[in-house]
């Protein structure tokens, strides 16, 4: 062939493409398995109303962009109508997937297609990961620092998600992207705007985006303008300060143009824009106290203990991948203390220093109410994996470099030695992560890594067992063997926290006919055949509620992951009885 | 513009010995590889910590061939208590569940998985165990107490003023608790009068606050204070985060004695503080 092998430049974007690519179908292909998220449910329907009133607009239907008409689609005088308390970027493409992929051309499930956006987004992620880690520190290091992105468990389960956890992440990575291209390039920050209004149009937390980036400009600012020889300190800051209107003062009209990208995609700040937007975060600010356990408390009420942000993170991310960022970012460090940073003046690692600081420091914070898992810092995970990429690239050139001076490798060239070396630790490093990643397929949110002792050792040491009630599909199978024969009357389910999805679980044809949602509480329970309880501390409450009504503690089946139970199934002794063959002749895992 | 062609800023001075130069540049790399491998077999071993269903099976067999009426089931480490009642559930009463503690029970049989201890068995003596693969059953024996009067089985005898209580199961501290439910007015109290129960040597009580959303969105306490024939014995706090809180006095035997259970909601904000008690006067 006429142009293979390919120059690096195009063996970049090869390799980008074939990443992105592989992200994609594989998150695609995962999700399939995974159950339906209670938030999910309302953000489909919420994303379908909101791609709706566009297409509306867009074909000048009247009325639509009345005061009656975006508030019919996008707000409504309480709190949560129409899920107005998260911005609708995700939503949005949520809602113009599944209309057509879904309902037009039929090719994929209303949750599959609802979920394909963050498919996409996901992809993207890796690709930038791939792109500016490889810019810095090498090809090598930026491959392993994307592989080691995509086989993060929790992140690749929210990737399959319709979400916003993942998709944050992706634009939160793309902000901190443009905004160090813009310092070499004055159109970056035209995609800085872009991106940081996406951002913030995504999820709440990209408000904390200008505290990575002030702080790190400042710091770019004091290295450019060090002058070459000692001066007073007064001439020294005085350099400095018209050093912040010099270097790249466009960023801050980047960042500053952000909100109006925000605004522009989202039609309920078309109106009321101050009022709405104090809203908006005022719901977070306030937000309700979840229930989180953590090493055996259930924490309801702030603070959470200051090292939920370090301890979570070293159960939920792969050690492998952990111990190459570890040898990354010192290896980052000493080249920073010995002035051989990779592109000094524009400080990569420290930006993704700030990055990881910023995202998981918040949660520091005594006042910050109980979000509970790790999917709220999540945007500090890819800075890990690029210190890991850079940690596995840097142990292998350490070794060959030192093998090579004593010229053990003969006549091979020790650059095709350092390769070979760092491809062989990177492909073990990531084998580990892959393990944890397959591992934790589907019930991430109940896996725990090798460190941790998997999910047994997770409940060994009190760690959240899960939530949003994803895990109710695993027990579907079971459930379905109880539906009621034609003519027979329905058989309702107390389904708990999968009661959102129980519909969605109905169209996927995964639940029978005759198995409606029993309904709430009490009143659900005791109209109930069947009830489930998905396991968290909080919920004990549920096992007993059902002891009181069905007049038994033995659940008829268990869901368990490594061995620890997430799902647990009631069924009515006569309906038992009744079907007692039928489920003996099928039990499901 | 990638770095890693830079020079290594640390110019090390050469130790004689090759291979220890070799093995100290090579200590981040032995590390990644120790890692990575243990963490692949630490991940495969992990999937099979779990007990096979063969073992439960086995062990639900024997349990159910030895166990008799009245004997409590335990299960070790605690979460393990969802597939040990649907093994066997059927041997657990609801009462037994939601027991006020297991001091009443001479026999325990402990389903343990791991090596783990079940706390109800501490102080008992094992007198027989077998393993079934990860899980091992044993039986326990302890001297019971004495009960002369359950206060919560006895319950329809009592008088309540200051507004209703009853019996119930009730979440208390993630945990199932039959018990006398009693909810105040704020800074009030409910009163719930024993006229004439057996007293014994002692008087062994708990109380919490039911509900796990209620004492989330109200941080108030509860209390609860019991007096024997008009004068008080004890007064014990229940805040949110105290759970199940134990309380005992030394009594004096009587076969006729007016004991007196008052609930109270502490703080005018004390909304909704379902005060739950469950108490046994032993001989």
């Amino acid at each position: 062939m006429k142009h293979w092998p390919p120059g690096p430049v195009a063996r970049r974007r090869l390799t980008a493409a074939a990443l992105g690519l592989s992200a994609f179908i594989a998150v695609v292909v995962a999700q399939e398995d995974v159950g339906v998220a209670r938030d999910e449910v309302v953000y489909i329907s919420s994303g379908a109303k909101y791609a709706h009133w566009w297409i509306d607009l867009v074909s000048f239907q009247s009325g639509t962009l009345s005061e009656k008409g975006i508030t019919a689609s996008f707000g409504g005088p309480r709190a949560t109508d129409n899920n107005r308390e998260h911005p609708p970027l995700m939503k949005t493409l949520f809602g113009f997937s599944r209309i057509l992929f879904a309902d037009k051309l039929g090719w994929a499930s209303e949750v599959t297609a609802s979920r394909l956006p963050n498919a996409a987004m996901f992809a993207l992620l890796i690709v930038m990961v791939f792109w500016f880690a490889s810019a810095f520190w090498g090809y090598g290091a930026g491959l392993i620092a994307a592989v080691l992105t995509l086989l993060l468990p929790r992140g690749f389960f929210h990737a399959g998600l319709a979400t916003f956890d993942s998709p944050i992440v992706t634009l939160w990575f793309a902000t901190l992207y443009s905004y160090h291209r813009a310092l070499a390039s004055r159109r970056w920050c035209i995609a800085l705007a872009v991106s940081f209004g996406l951002s913030l149009a995504t999820k709440h937390n990209a408000v904390m985006l200008p505290a990575v980036v002030v702080p790190h400009y400042l710091w770019v600012v004091w290295r450019r303008t060090r002058p070459t020889a000692r001066i007073p300190l007064g001439e020294r800051l005085a350099g400095f300060a018209v050093g912040i209107g010099k270097v790249r003062p466009l960023v801050f009209a980047g960042l500053a143009a952000g909100p109006i990208v925000l605004i522009a995609v989202w039609p309920w700040l078309w109106f009321d824009t101050f009022q709405h937007i104090g809203d908006w975060i005022s719901f977070h600010t306030h937000h309700v106290n979840y229930h989180f356990e953590y090493l055996g408390t259930d924490y309801d009420h702030p603070p959470f203990p200051w090292h939920v942000v370090f301890v979570t993170t070293l159960f939920t991310v792969p050690t492998a991948t952990l111990v190459a960022a570890a040898i990354g970012a010192a290896h980052l460090a000493t080249r920073a203390r010995h002035g051989a940073s990779a592109d000094g003046d524009r400080a990569p690692a420290l930006l993704l220093f700030l990055s990881a600081a910023v995202a998981m420091g918040v949660f520091l914070l005594p006042s910050t109410p109980i979000f509970g898992a790790e999917k709220h810092w999540a945007p500090a995970i890819p800075s890990f994996c690029v210190a890991g990429g850079v940690g596995v690239w840097a142990a292998a050139t350490r070794l060959i470099r030192t093998m090579a001076s004593f010229r053990w490798f003969g006549p091979i060239p020790a650059r095709f030695a350092r390769a070979g070396a760092a491809a062989a630790l990177g492909a073990l490093v990531a084998t580990a992560a892959l393990t944890e990643t397959a591992a934790a397929h589907p019930y991430a949110l109940s896996h725990y890594s090798a460190l941790a002792g998997g999910p047994a050792g997770g409940a060994d040491l009190g760690m959240n067992r899960q939530f949003w009630g994803v895990s109710a599909r695993g027990v579907l199978p079971f459930v379905s063997r109880f539906a009621p024969d034609p003519g027979e009357p329905p058989v309702p389910v107390y389904s708990h926290d999968a009661s959102p999805a129980w519909g969605l679980y109905r169209k996927l044809g995964l639940l029978p006919d005759g198995m409606p949602d029993a309904g709430p509480e009490t009143s659900g329970i005791a109209k109930s055949k069947i009830a489930l309880v998905i396991h968290e501390k909080h919920f004990a409450r549920h096992d007993y509620l059902i002891w009181k009504s069905y007049g038994t503690v033995q659940p008829a089946y268990v869901l368990t992951v490594g061995g620890v139970p997430i799902v647990s199934v009631y069924v009515r002794s006569d309906l038992l009885q009744k079907r007692h063959n039928r489920v003996l002749q099928a039990q499901p895992e | 513009m990638a770095d890693t062609e830079a020079p290594e800023p640390t110019a090390a001075r050469r130790p004689r010995h090759p291979g220890l130069r070799v093995l100290g540049a090579g200590a981040p790399a032995l590390l990644l590889v120790a890692v990575s491998l243990w963490e692949i077999v630490a991940v495969a071993r992990s999937a099979r910590r779990a007990p096979a269903p063969a073992d439960w099976s086995a062990l639900s067999a024997e349990l159910h061939r030895r166990h008799h009426s009245g004997e409590l089931v335990v299960f070790a480490p605690a979460w393990i208590d969802p597939i040990g009642r649907r093994e066997v559930g059927d041997l657990i009463p609801i009462e037994m569940a939601g027991r006020m503690d297991a001091a009443r029970y001479a026999v325990a049989w402990e389903v343990s998985q791991g090596g783990a201890r079940a706390g109800e068995t501490e102080g008992a003596r094992r007198t027989w165990s077998q393993d079934f693969g990860r899980l091992t059953l044993s039986r326990w024996e302890r001297t019971p107490a004495d009960v002369a009067t359950d206060f919560v089985a006895a319950f329809p005898a009592a008088k309540m003023t200051g507004g209703a209580a009853q019996v119930s199961l009730e979440e208390v501290g993630f945990e199932p608790h039959r018990c006398v439910r009693a909810v105040p007015r704020p800074d009030g109290t409910i009163d719930v009068s024993y006229p004439a129960v057996e007293l014994g040597r002692e008087l062994v009580g708990y109380v919490g606050l039911a509900d796990v959303f209620t004492r989330r969105d109200i941080r108030d306490p509860g209390e609860l204070a019991v007096a024997i024939d008009g004068s008080e014995v004890a007064r014990v706090r229940a805040g949110v985060d105290d759970g199940w809180v134990r309380f005992a006095v030394k009594t004096t035997p009587a076969p006729a004695a007016r004991v007196v259970f008052t609930a109270r909601a502490v703080g005018k904000n004390a909304r909704d503080r379902r005060v739950c008690f469950a108490a046994e006067a032993r001989r």
